[in-house]
C-alpha cells in the first residue's frame, strides 16, 4: 500500500505562512503601526519646535529630503527593535526553528513583514510631513518620484535591520546596540537616498545624478540582502 | 612545549625592518622627494591656475604617512573578514581570536589615519571636519569597527559572541571597498586616485611612498603577531589554572 505522504511544502508557501502570521498578529494587536506612527508624529512635532524660529527665513525644500529620512530612520529603529520581541515570548522562535526548512525563508518573511510595516508608516508620514512643512513651497515637477528612493531605502532598511535585530535580540542593552550597529551600516544607503530625494524635491540640472544615486542605493541593497541571506543561517543556529 | 610557529620567529625581525623602512621613508619624504615639479620652499607655485604657497605644499608630505597607514587598516579589515569566514566554516575559536585581533589592529591604524588626516584638514582647509565622501565613508568604517567591539562585550555566551561578531565583521568589510573606491565613483578634489598607472608620481616620490607602505605593512603584521601571541598565552594560562583548580578540588574531595 502506498503511503499517503503529505508533500513537503514549498519554500514559497512556508514564506507565505510566516509572513501571514506576522501580519495577522499585527492586525489583531496593531502594536507596531500604532507605536511607530505615533513616534513619527512626535518626531515631526519636534521638527515643528526646532524649525519654529527660522520657519520662513530659509528654503526648507533644500533640507526636506534629509529631514524626511531622519523620521524614517528613527521610526524604523523603533519598529526593528520590537520585531523579534514577540518571537522571544513563549519561545516562539524555537518553535519556528523546529520546522525543517531553509533558515533564509525566515529571514525573507521577517524582512517582508518589517518592510510592509515601514511602508505603511511612510504612507502616513510622508503626506503629513508635506502638509506640515512643505505647504508654502513649490517642489519641482520630479517630486512624486521620491516614491522610488523611499522604496529602495525601505527595502535596504528592512533587510539590514532584520539581520541586526536578530543579532541584538540576544544581547544586553539591545535597544542601544541596535542603533550602534544599524546607523553606520545603513549610512551609504542613507546618503544615496537623501541625495536622490533632495534632488527630486528641489530639482536638478543633471538628471543622471539622480539615477546614479538610486543605482548606488539599489546596489547596496542587493549586496547587503544577499549577504544577510547567506549569513542568516549562522545567526539562528548560534 | 610547542615550538613557536615561523611567523613568531620572524616577527622581531619584521618589526625592526618595518621601523627602519618607515623611518627611512619619512626622511626621504622630507629630504629627497620634491614638493611639486621643481618648486622650492620660500616661493609660491602655480598649480592648476591657482597660486599655492609653499607652506601648503609642504603639508602634502602627509601623503607618505597617511596613505600607507590607511592601506594597512584596509588590509587588517580584510583579514578580519577572512578569519570571520574561516570561523563560520570551521567554528574553531582560534579563528575568532584572530579575527578579533585583526580588528584591533585595524582600529589602531584607523585612529592613526583619522588623527593624521584631521591635522592636515585643519591646516589646509582651515576646518577640523568636512563631510567629504572619502572622509565620511572612512568615519563610518571607524564607527563600524568600534561597534564590532561593543557587540562583543554585549554577548556572554562565547560561541554566540564569536558567531555574531564574525557575521558583523563580514558585513563591515562591505564598507571598506566602498571607502576605497569612493574617489573613483564620486570624484573629489582632495583625495586623488593614487593607485593607477596615471597617478603621475615621479620616482623620487614613488620610492619613499612604497618604502613607507611596505614598512607600515610589516609594522602592522608584527603588531598583530605580538598581540596574537599574548592572547594565546593568556588563554593557555587560564586553561592551566582551571586544570590545577580542578585537580586540587578533586584531591580535597578524596582526602576529606
Amino acid at each position: 500500500m502506498a503511503r499517503a505522504s503529505t508533500p513537503n511544502p514549498s519554500a514559497f508557501s512556508q514564506f507565505r505562512t510566516l509572513l501571514a502570521k506576522d501580519l495577522r498578529i499585527e492586525f489583531r494587536t496593531k502594536e507596531m503601526v500604532t507605536s511607530m506612527g505615533l513616534y513619527a508624529l512626535l518626531v515631526l512635532t519636534v521638527y515643528g519646535a526646532s524649525l519654529a524660529q527660522t520657519a520662513w527665513g530659509f528654503n526648507i525644500l533644500q533640507m526636506a529630503g534629509g529631514l524626511l529620512w531622519v523620521v524614517i530612520i528613527f521610526t524604523s529603529l523603533l519598529g526593528l527593535n520590537r520585531s523579534f520581541s514577540q518571537e522571544k515570548e513563549f519561545a516562539a522562535l524555537d518553535g519556528i526553528l523546529l520546522v525543517p526548512m531553509d533558515r533564509s525563508v525566515i529571514f525573507l518573511a521577517k524582512m517582508s513583514a518589517n518592510l510592509i510595516f515601514l511602508l505603511a508608516i511612510q504612507i502616513i508620514t510622508v503626506p503629513l510631513f508635506a502638509f506640515f512643512f512643505l505647504a508654502m513651497t513649490t517642489p519641482a515637477n520630479t517630486a512624486p518620484l521620491i516614491v522610488l528612493p523611499l522604496l529602495v531605502g525601505s527595502v535596504g532598511i528592512a533587510g539590514i535591520g532584520t539581520l541586526l535585530s536578530t543579532i541584538t535580540m540576544h544581547t544586553r542593552g539591545k535597544d542601544v546596540l541596535l542603533a550602534v550597529l544599524f546607523i553606520p551600516l545603513i549610512f551609504p544607503l542613507l546618503y544615496a537616498c537623501v541625495s536622490a530625494t533632495s534632488m527630486m524635491l528641489v530639482g536638478t540640472d543633471d538628471p543622471g545624478a539622480i539615477w546614479r544615486s538610486l543605482a548606488l542605493a539599489g546596489g547596496y541593497d542587493v549586496i547587503m540582502i544577499l549577504l544577510s541571506w547567506v549569513l542568516y543561517d549562522f545567526l539562528l543556529s548560534a | 612545549m610547542r615550538s613557536s610557529p615561523w611567523p613568531d620567529r620572524i616577527m622581531p625581525l619584521a618589526l625592526a625592518i618595518g621601523a627602519l623602512l618607515t623611518t627611512t621613508a619619512f626622511l626621504l619624504a622630507f629630504l629627497v622627494a620634491p614638493l611639486v615639479a621643481g618648486a622650492t620652499v620660500g616661493s609660491t607655485e602655480v598649480i592648476g591656475g591657482i597660486a599655492v604657497s609653499n607652506k601648503l605644499l609642504l603639508s602634502q608630505k602627509i601623503f607618505f604617512f597617511h596613505v600607507p597607514v590607511a592601506i594597512v587598516s584596509f588590509a587588517a579589515l580584510a583579514f578580519t573578514a577572512f578569519y570571520s569566514i574561516r570561523y563560520l566554516m570551521t567554528k574553531e575559536p582560534q579563528f575568532d581570536t584572530r579575527a578579533r585581533i585583526a580588528t584591533e589592529i585595524a582600529l589602531v591604524f584607523i585612529i592613526a589615519t583619522m588623527a593624521s588626516g584631521d591635522l592636515w584638514t585643519r591646516f589646509d582647509w582651515g576646518v577640523w571636519w568636512v563631510w567629504e565622501p572619502r572622509l565620511t565613508t572612512y568615519f563610518i568604517l571607524m564607527l563600524l569597527v568600534i561597534a564590532y567591539f561593543i557587540l562583543r562585550t554585549a554577548i556572554d555566551a562565547p560561541e554566540r559572541k564569536a558567531t555574531f561578531a564574525a557575521v558583523f565583521g563580514i558585513i563591515t568589510f562591505v564598507d571598506a571597498p566602498i571607502c576605497f573606491m569612493i574617489t573613483r565613483l564620486v570624484p573629489s578634489s582632495i583625495h586623488p586616485v593614487v593607485f593607477s598607472t596615471e597617478s603621475g608620481m615621479s620616482p623620487l616620490v614613488l620610492v619613499p611612498f612604497l618604502l613607507a607602505l611596505f614598512g607600515m605593512l610589516l609594522v602592522g603584521f608584527s603588531l598583530y603577531r605580538v598581540r596574537l601571541r599574548q592572547v594565546t598565552l593568556t588563554d593557555r594560562i587560564e586553561q592551566v589554572k582551571q586544570q590545577l583548580e580542578e585537580t586540587w578540588q578533586n584531591r580535597n574531595l578524596m582526602e576529606g
